[in-house]
C-alpha cells in the first residue's frame, strides 16, 4: 500500500514536470510539446495526486491519511528532483509506469 | 532595510537563518534521531531480552514482582513492553512515612530520597534485569529542547528563540523564492553557487509542509512556558488546577488505603478496557492503593490510531471491576493542542510513516546545513577579490565545518561511548553525554584552527569511519551483533546496525566530493578551452 501511494505520487510529479517547458527540453532536447498536450499532463498530474490522497484517506482515515499523503509526496519529489532529473533522466518515464504498477501488485498480493 | 519587499525578505531570510543555523542543526539532528528514540534505547541496552509473552502475561508478571518488591507502596506504575522496545518499566511511590529525612546540611532531600523506586523487568519472567546504565535515545530527545549542561529553563528559551527564527526564515524564504513553482523539480549539480541554491530550495520546498509543521508545533509544545501570562491571570494561585482542567485529566486518587482484598485478575481488567475501546491495545496502567479493599486501577490506551498526544484512560475499581471514571472529553482548544503536540512527536506513526517522518527530518537537517554553507559560498568571491579571508567568513567557515561535519562525529561518538565505557562506571549516562560533547568540541576546535576545505573532507571521513565501524564495534563488544540479530529475526537491532553503515557510506561520499572538488570554470575559461580543443583537432 505504501509503495502504491509512493508510486502514484511519483507518477503525478512526473506528469506535472512534463507539463513544464523546461523539463520537456531537459528530456527530449527539442522544442516543447503543444499547449494542449501540456495541459493534458497537468490534468493527469493533479488527477494522480488526488487519487493518492483518496487512497491514503481510505486506508488510514481522515486523521492519518493526509499525513501519509504529504510524506509520500515529499519522498517522491526528492527522488525525482535530486536523483532522476540531474543524474538518470532516461529512467523517469519508465519508472513512472513501473512504480505504480509494482505498488498495485504489492498491494493486491499482501 | 533594503529597498523592495522581496529584497527585504531576502535580507531577513539570510540573517535569521544564519544567526541560529548551527544550533538549529543540532536541534534538527537530535530531533530527527528522536523518531527512533525507543529503537536507539534498545540498541544501547543490548542485554535486555525480547518479550515473547502476551501483554496480559507480562502485566501479571509485573504485578507479581511489585507485590514482592514494594507491597507497601501507595501506587505501582507499569508500562508494558511493545514491539519497539521490549523493556517493561515499573516504578512505585512509597508512603511519606518511609521517606528518609534530608541528610545533614541539605535543604531538600536528594532526588527520590526513598519516595520512589523503579525497576526494569524481563517481561517473560518478571525478574529485574540489570542492563548497562544509559539514557539511550532519551538523550537526543532531551537534547533537542533542553540542550545540555545549562539550566532547562534557559535552554527552552534559547530553543524557542531558534524555533521562532526558523519560522521567520521559512516564511521569508517562501516569499524570497521567486520561482517556487518553476524550479519545483530543478536541481543543477556541478554549478557552484547555483547548485547550492538549488539544493537548498528543493530540500526546503519538497518537505515544506513538514518543515512548517515541525517548527510551528515545536513552539506549541512549549507555548505555556513562552506565554504564561494568560494562565497566571486566570489561575493566580493554582496553576495545577489549570492543567487538570485544561488537559482533561481524571482527578487524582486521594485518601488512604482501607482494608485488604484480593484484586481481580489483571487480564480481566485489561480485557474490560479493551472492550470499552473496541479492541484498542493497552500501553500500561497505574494501580493505586494496591492490595487494599479500595484499590483502583487507571488503564492507559496505546498510541497508534489518533493524531493527538492525549491518549484516553479508564479507571476501574480493581476489586469489583466496576468502571469508575473515564478521562473527560477535552475542549476544542485542548484538542487542537493535543493534535499539534501529537504531530510533533509522531507517536502514532507505524514503521512506514515513521520512516517518512525520519526522511523528512533528515531533509530538514540538509536544508539547514545547505543554508549556512550557501552563505559562505556566496560570500567567498568577494573575499577572493581582496586576496584575504575576512574574519566573518572565517568564523562562518569554522562553525559550518564544526556543525555540519562535526555533529555526525559527535552522534557516532555517543554510540561508541555506550559500547566502550566500563559497564560498572559511576554516573555512566552522564559520561556518555560527555563523550558526545568532547567529540563535538574537538571537531569545533579543529575547525576553528584550520577552517579549510581539507578540514571538511577529514571530518566527513572521520564521521563516516565512526558510523560505518559501529556494527564491527557492536560485534566485538556484545552478543547483539548483526550475525545474531538477523538470525533471530530481531529487525530493530539489525536495522540499527545497517543504518549506521548507510550513514557511514553517505558521509564518505560527501567527504569524497569535498576532497575532489574543482572550482567550476568561468564562462570565459570554458570558451578558451573549447577554442583550444578545436584548434588542436583542426
Amino acid at each position: 500500500m505504501m509503495l502504491l501511494v509512493l508510486g502514484l505520487s511519483f507518477a503525478a510529479f512526473v506528469a506535472l514536470s512534463f507539463a513544464m517547458e523546461k523539463h520537456q527540453l531537459d528530456l527530449y532536447g527539442k522544442a516543447a510539446a503543444s499547449t494542449a498536450r501540456m495541459q493534458l499532463w497537468r490534468w493527469l498530474g493533479w488527477g494522480l495526486l488526488t487519487a493518492a490522497f483518496a487512497l491514503c484517506v481510505w486506508r488510514h482515515g481522515w486523521a492519518l491519511g493526509p499525513v501519509w499523503w504529504l510524506g509520500a509526496m515529499t519522498v517522491a519529489g526528492l527522488l525525482l528532483a535530486f536523483g532522476l532529473y540531474p543524474y538518470r533522466p532516461r529512467w523517469i518515464a519508465p519508472l513512472a509506469w513501473v512504480l505504480p504498477v509494482a505498488g498495485l501488485a504489492a498491494a493486491s498480493l499482501l | 532595510m533594503k529597498n523592495g519587499f522581496r529584497q527585504s525578505m531576502a535580507w531577513l531570510h539570510t540573517w535569521t537563518g544564519l544567526l541560529v543555523g548551527w544550533l538549529l542543526l543540532l536541534i534538527f539532528m537530535a530531533g530527527t534521531a528522536s523518531y527512533y528514540r525507543e529503537e536507539i534505547s534498545r540498541w544501547m541496552r543490548p542485554e535486555l531480552p525480547r518479550s515473547t509473552v502476551s501483554a496480559d502475561q507480562a502485566a501479571a508478571n509485573a504485578l507479581a514482582f511489585l507485590q514482592h518488591k514494594a507491597p507497601q507502596a501507595e501506587s505501582w506504575n507499569v508500562s508494558l513492553p511493545d514491539t519497539r522496545n521490549p523493556a517493561m518499566r515499573t516504578f512505585w511511590r512509597n508512603p511519606e512515612s518511609m521517606v528518609k529525612p534530608p541528610a545533614e546540611g541539605e535543604k531538600r532531600r536528594r532526588r527520590g530520597g526513598g519516595r520512589f523506586g523503579d525497576a526494569t523487568l524481563d517481561a517473560n519472567t518478571g525478574q529485574e534485569v540489570s542492563a548497562r546504565e544509559t539514557r539511550g535515545g532519551d538523550f537526543f530527545y532531551r537534547l533537542h529542547f533542553d540542550l545540555h549542561y545549562i539550566p532547562v529553563i534557559w535552554a527552552r528559551y534559547i530553543v524557542g528563540f531558534c524555533a521562532m527564527f526558523m519560522l521567520v526564515a521559512i516564511i521569508s524564504g517562501v516569499i524570497t523564492h521567486k520561482k517556487i513553482f518553476k524550479d519545483f523539480f530543478t536541481f543543477r549539480p556541478q554549478k557552484g553557487l547555483r547548485s547550492w541554491l538549488d539544493f537548498h530550495n528543493v530540500s526546503a520546498v519538497m518537505a515544506l509542509p513538514y518543515h512548517a509543521m515541525i517548527t510551528y508545533t515545536g513552539i506549541v509544545t512549549l507555548m505555556l512556558l513562552y506565554l504564561p501570562w494568560g494562565v497566571k491571570v486566570a489561575y493566580p494561585n493554582d496553576e495545577d488546577a489549570f492543567f487538570s482542567e485544561a488537559f482533561a485529566r481524571m482527578a487524582e486518587v486521594e485518601g488512604p488505603a482501607q482494608g485488604r482484598a484480593a484484586p481481580l485478575p489483571i487480564q480481566q481488567l485489561l480485557d474490560s478496557a479493551r472492550m470499552h475501546w473496541n479492541g484498542a491495545e493497552v500501553a500500561g496502567f497505574v494501580m493505586h492503593r494496591p492490595g487494599a479493599a479500595n484499590a483502583v486501577i487507571d488503564i492507559q490506551q496505546r498510541d497508534g490510531k489518533r493524531l493527538t498526544i492525549d491518549t484516553p484512560s479508564l479507571r476501574y475499581d480493581a476489586v469489583t471491576g466496576e468502571l469508575l471514571d473515564t478521562s473527560p472529553g477535552a475542549g476544542a482548544a485542548t484538542r487542537t493542542r493535543g493534535v499539534m503536540y501529537g504531530l510533533h512527536l509522531a507517536r502514532f506513526a507505524d514503521w512506514g510513516l515513521r520512516a517518512l517522518f525520519f526522511i523528512s527530518g533528515l531533509i530538514g537537517c540538509l536544508m539547514v546545513a545547505s543554508g549556512v554553507v550557501l552563505w559562505a559560498v556566496k560570500e567567498r568571491p568577494k573575499h577572493a577579490k581582496s586576496g584575504r579571508t575576512g574574519l566573518g567568513l572565517r568564523l562562518v567557515d569554522a562553525l559550518n565545518i564544526g556543525a555540519v561535519a562535526g555533529l555526525p562525529i559527535a552522534f557516532a561518538a555517543y554510540f561508541w561511548g555506550n559500547r566502550l565505557l566500563p559497564l560498572q562506571m559511576a554516573e555512566r549516562p552522564a559520561a556518555e553525554a560527555n563523550v558526545f560533547f568532547w567529540a563535538w568540541g574537538a571537531a569545533l576546535l579543529a575547525a576553528f584552527i584550520w577552517p579549510k576545505r581539507m578540514m571538511w573532507a577529514w571530518q566527513l571521513y572521520l564521521g563516516a569511519a565512526l558510523f560505518a565501524l559501529i556494527p564491527l564495534l557492536n560485534a566485538s563488544t556484545t552478543n547483539a551483533h548483526l550475525g545474531a540479530s538477523i538470525a533471530a529475526g530481531d529487525w530493530v537491532l539489525a536495522s540499527f546496525d545497517l543504518c549506521m553503515i548507510a550513514f557511514g557510506a553517505m558521509l564518505a561520499y560527501c567527504g569524497w566530493r569535498m576532497q575532489h572538488w574543482q572550482p567550476p570554470l568561468s564562462a570565459a575559461e570554458k570558451k578558451r578551452r573549447q577554442q583550444a580543443a578545436a584548434e588542436a583537432s583542426a
